[in-house]
């Protein structure tokens, strides 16, 4: 009985908080701006994470455990479902009382926050002994171009590819494809075996993974260029340069893996592994739910050439950490993601993660398996980078993406009014 | 329904005890707090144009006359109005049917009752995970339906436009039936059988027993079906949530996942909160004129 | 309490009846196969129902390798009960359950204590405004529970409990008590106002009138509502989410979909988990079924 006794008198004392403390202070819209000195700054520094996966959840888990053990402040890990994280990151950062760091991602996607201020400023520890090692292009990433602060710890990133099996390749007699006609042909191959050539998980829920057959087919045929500033909002998506990308799109269709837009991307990684469909174009993450055996047996090739005198860009987006500008822990906050920063905590995680990310610390070593040798090399020799389409342009500009590419995937037919569906919806977010 | 508490007075002369009155503010503060004014407050916002994160900005009208020449809004109240139809119509009339045929007291009635009420029980959240496993693409029902031959008939049940919207109201009907049942169930265990007694008497046909005494003896449970199934109606946000999130390109969108998403996706506050206005004057606008009306009967 | 169930009462033909002594086998005959029909009819409804849960049950006890080898639906060739210990352990079930009980159990209570308060004010007195107070009082249930969630969620941090147990069963019973008020105002009302006149006249207040005539009468109203109102706020995951956001603390729901989230794939492990989050509810249903049949419509109750 005990707990619910207490519990009334909280809820009633609470209650009569309601009337004094919710018409005085009132507006619900207003970012409530009480001094965050109000409550304790002796608490652990909280992180609130998004990475929900069973590898990268332990992986962060036995990181924070590391950080821990070293005395100093101590940090406490609240990991909770993407969509939920997703769906409740405006109210977290805009809480009085926020959760101290956050799991997210740095560029376009990030700038909203930073522009109203939420994010806590971390150029300092860039002055730092790791983060001032780090590459030109990450700290331009991690730079606000509103404030020109450096809001951002990258700690990892990744690559995107055609994922397939080595041994399936094998028994199938085909080979890695370079140009877009030898994709095709190999794809026609692969018909005959019987197989879905190319598999996609753009259903339950991960519709987005379809964004990046748009983003790369885009950056082949129209260069990296346009398509930051198609994402930016200053191209149309009925524009004739976007039409061609779904002509291209249209020529690998027929080989799609018809269940494609029924699967998470979880469930098309076991029909990959499986070998019910012949590749995927994933990015590297999808290894968390890939049994560990299966991992050496994994190969990858790049996104094929359509136009040779269009430079070749790669989608490799970095993932990290940021911090609320109302936390009461900020020295806490930069003593973590300080550790986060080094290449010791960055190959701890590597190791314990499934091991397919690159560290961003220059001097951090990758879990030097074969695959991710040539991914790394992948992005290096690679003349632009991308994130990927959310990331690039923002998060409330994806689920119109989602909306028109999997209409195209299973009505191709329509693409005129998918397109001009797609600018009407795009509009409203850019003008919200 | 006719049972009057009180003797009726002169109004005002009445004095009501200040405990009672009590007993009656209490509650109504405390809901008050946690959802009237919370709903001010997104009412307010639905003449806004807010991103969650910078100060909202008044656009009086705007939000709504948005919606007239939204597409998606359109779509979104056609598949509502036509969720309402489907999902309420089915779920009263099978519901009922189930009564029926499960009224009689008798051996093994209990497990059968049992078996239709049980998925009531289970969250949405849980309903949603047991029904997006059956409508895998190597689900139970594509395997089903390869194994007795049907296998052309197999589909991509969530992902195809065409089936979407009717494989998301399957599972909401799963839920709803045994409910109403029970509903219905209890309501026909009211009927006085002497009224039975004398419909035959007079010669009445099974049809003829249903149709004069069984559906008018029903017409408060029927209020009650109503308001019940209007009321789930709207809260089966969750179930399509889970199962399409309105997709695929809004083939089975209603107005609150659309709401939902324009709100928490799309970051549109003010817009989501203009729909979810809409949602609330049709929910209750149907109750409303239904409760009227029982009301006046009653006094 | 059971006293107070109406008797289950046979309606239309008298099933009880025997044949006449002297047997007219045709009438016999008919009558078996319409049993036999009923018993069809029936058992194939009940099996369609039970279908998916059958589904989830069996799932819940195969391997990974099987289901992703043979698919969802195909015959089971694996037999394990470690998804459980998985979904339970590594999947923070076992800590959500607690807080959904820690939850659930306060928030009935103080629900109906409150909803019984205002049920007896309406229904017994002549308050003016009543049937409009009635009326606003369910209209809280009808709103959109999505316009409220961030207001809600700013509300909650304004009293200084958000993230806390105590808000999500502050939102609870404020969001439900409109429509127990309305079903239990509906029950009170059907109580003879000579009851009530007969304790006047003995000089009870309304607290006595209220503590030892009405609630009692209430009483399988009561059990009804709380059979059901268990079921509904430990099936909330919405609320959940929007007024809490530490994972420990989470309830069962919410927990539920956390693990989709990190299990995706694994769909073995999921059907674990909702068995386990489904097995509390049912335990309350098959416990209590008859409060869950007899009361359910008591809105209606003439």
């Amino acid at each position: 009985m005990t707990p619910f006794t207490t519990d009334r008198r909280n809820f009633l004392a609470g209650v009569g908080a309601v009337g004094a403390g919710a018409l005085l202070s009132g507006c619900v819209t207003q970012t409530s701006s009480n001094s965050p000195t109000s409550q304790s700054s002796s608490g652990p520094v909280t992180l609130q994470s998004n990475l929900s996966s069973p590898q990268a959840k332990t992986a962060l888990e036995t990181l924070i455990a590391a950080y821990n053990k070293k005395g100093g402040s101590r940090a406490q890990l609240n990991t909770v479902a993407s969509e939920t994280f997703r769906t409740q990151l405006p109210t977290y950062l805009t809480s009085a009382n926020p959760p101290d760091a956050y799991t997210w991602y740095p560029g376009s996607v990030a700038e909203a926050y930073a522009k109203q201020g939420l994010l806590l400023d971390l150029s300092d520890l860039w002055q730092g002994p790791d983060l001032s090692r780090y590459s030109a292009a990450m700290r331009d990433l991690c730079t606000s171009p509103s404030t020109g602060k450096k809001d951002f710890v990258p700690t990892d990133y990744y690559w995107w590819g055609f994922f397939y099996r080595k041994s399936n390749f094998a028994k199938w007699g085909v080979q890695e494809p370079t140009t877009w006609n030898e994709f095709l042909a190999l794809c026609q191959t692969l018909k005959t075996k019987n197989v879905a050539p190319i598999g996609i998980g753009a259903g339950s829920g991960t519709a987005w993974v379809a964004s990046a057959w748009f983003d790369y087919l885009n950056i082949r045929v129209n260069g990296a260029t346009y398509h930051r500033e198609l994402l930016a909002g200053k191209h149309s998506f009925n524009d004739p340069q976007v039409h061609k990308v779904f002509d291209y799109w249209g020529q690998a269709l027929p080989f799609f893996d018809p269940n494609g837009t029924a699967l998470a991307f979880q469930d098309a990684t076991t029909s990959l592994l499986e070998g019910r469909t012949a590749m995927m174009l994933i990015g590297t993450f999808f290894a968390d739910a890939a049994p560990k055996d299966a991992l050496g047996d994994l190969d990858f090739f790049r996104f094929p050439v359509i136009d040779p005198k269009v430079p070749m860009a790669e989608e490799a987006p970095a993932d990290g950490f940021f911090a609320s500008s109302r936390t009461a822990h900020a020295a806490g906050v930069k003593d973590l993601l300080a550790y986060f920063a080094t290449a010791e905590a960055q190959e701890l995680y590597i190791k314990n993660s499934s091991g397919t990310v690159l560290p961003t610390h220059p001097d951090a070593k990758d879990n030097g398996t074969p695959l991710v040798v040539k991914g790394r090399k992948l992005i290096a020799s690679a003349a632009q980078v991308t994130q990927f389409f959310n990331r690039d342009s923002s998060d409330a500009l994806q689920p119109t993406a989602d909306t028109a590419l999997v209409h195209f995937l299973s009505k191709p037919k329509e693409v005129n009014s998918i397109l001009t569906t797609w600018q009407r919806d795009a509009q409203q977010i850019w003008s919200k | 329904m006719a049972v009057l508490t009180m003797p009726r007075r002169r109004p005002g002369a009445t004095r009501v005890p200040p405990l009672v009155l009590a007993f009656v503010l209490v509650p109504l503060l405390v809901e008050a707090a946690w959802v009237f004014w919370p709903a001010l407050q997104g009412f307010y916002l639905a003449f806004t144009s807010w991103d969650g994160l910078a100060a909202p900005r008044s656009v009086g009208f705007g939000n709504f006359t948005t919606m007239v020449h939204d597409p998606v809004f359109r779509t979104a109240l056609g598949n509502t109005v036509l969720w309402l139809l489907l999902f309420g119509g089915l779920s009263a009339a099978l519901g009922l049917g189930a009564a029926l045929l499960l009224q009689q007291e008798r051996r093994g009635i209990g497990f059968y009752r049992a078996a239709l009420f049980l998925p009531v029980v289970f969250s949405l959240v849980a309903t949603a995970l047991v029904w997006q496993g059956m409508y895998q693409p190597d689900g139970l029902i594509n395997q089903v339906l390869r194994a007795v031959g049907l296998g052309g008939w197999q589909h991509a049940w969530l992902a195809d436009q065409s089936t979407a919207f009717y494989a998301v109201i399957v599972p909401a009907l799963w839920r709803e039936i045994g409910y109403v049942m029970v509903l219905y169930l209890a309501g026909l265990k009211g009927i006085d059988p002497q009224l039975y007694e004398a419909a035959r008497v007079d010669g009445a046909s099974r049809w003829q027993q249903f149709r004069h005494v069984t559906l008018p003896q029903l017409s408060s449970v029927n209020a009650v079906v109503l308001s019940v199934i209007v009321i789930d109606s709207l809260r089966s946000f969750d179930v399509v949530w889970a199962l399409t999130r309105g997709g695929p390109y809004h083939s089975s969108e209603l107005l609150s996942t659309y709401m939902y998403s324009t709100a928490f996706q799309s970051l549109r506050l003010g817009y989501g909160s203009a729909l979810a206005v809409v949602i609330f004057v049709l929910a209750f606008g149907v109750i409303a004129t239904y409760l009227v009306r029982a009301f006046k009967e009653a006094s | 309490m059971a006293a107070t169930q109406a008797p289950t009462r046979t309606v239309g033909a008298p099933t009880g009846t025997r044949p006449p002594a002297d047997g007219n086998a045709r009438a016999v005959r008919a009558r078996r196969a319409r049993t036999a029909g009923f018993h069809l009819t029936a058992g194939l409804l009940s099996l369609l129902w039970l279908l998916p849960i059958a589904l989830v049950l069996v799932t819940s006890t195969r391997s990974f390798d099987d289901i992703a080898a043979h698919g969802m639906g195909s015959w089971p060739r694996s037999f394990t009960l470690a998804n459980f210990g998985q979904a339970w352990n590594e999947g923070g079930q076992g800590h959500a359950m607690v807080n959904s009980l820690i939850v659930t159990v306060p928030t009935v209570l103080l629900s109906l204590l409150l909803a019984s308060m205002a049920a007896f004010g309406l229904s017994r007195y002549d308050l003016p405004l009543r049937r409009t107070l009635l009326l606003v009082m369910l209209s809280g249930n009808l709103l959109p529970p999505q316009i409220l969630l961030i207001p809600v969620s700013k509300l909650s941090e304004v009293i200084g409990i958000y993230d806390q147990l105590d808000a999500l069963i502050g939102v609870q019973v404020g969001f439900g008590v409109g429509f127990y008020v309305f079903v239990l105002h509906g029950f009170m009302r059907a109580i003879p106002a000579e009851i009530q006149e007969a304790a006047v006249i003995d000089g009870a207040g309304p607290w006595q009138i209220y503590s030892r005539i009405i609630l009692p009468l209430a009483r399988p109203a009561l059990a009804a509502l709380s059979a059901l109102s268990f079921t509904w706020i430990f099936n909330d995951l919405l609320w959940a989410i929007t007024v809490l956001r530490t994972d420990s603390k989470m309830p069962i729901t919410a927990s539920l979909i956390g693990l989709q989230g990190q299990y995706v794939s694994l769909w073995n492990v999921i059907a674990a988990g909702s068995v386990i989050a489904a097995a509390p509810t049912v335990a309350v249903f098959l416990r209590f079924q008859r409060h869950f049949v007899a009361g359910l419509n008591l809105g209606a109750v003439k």
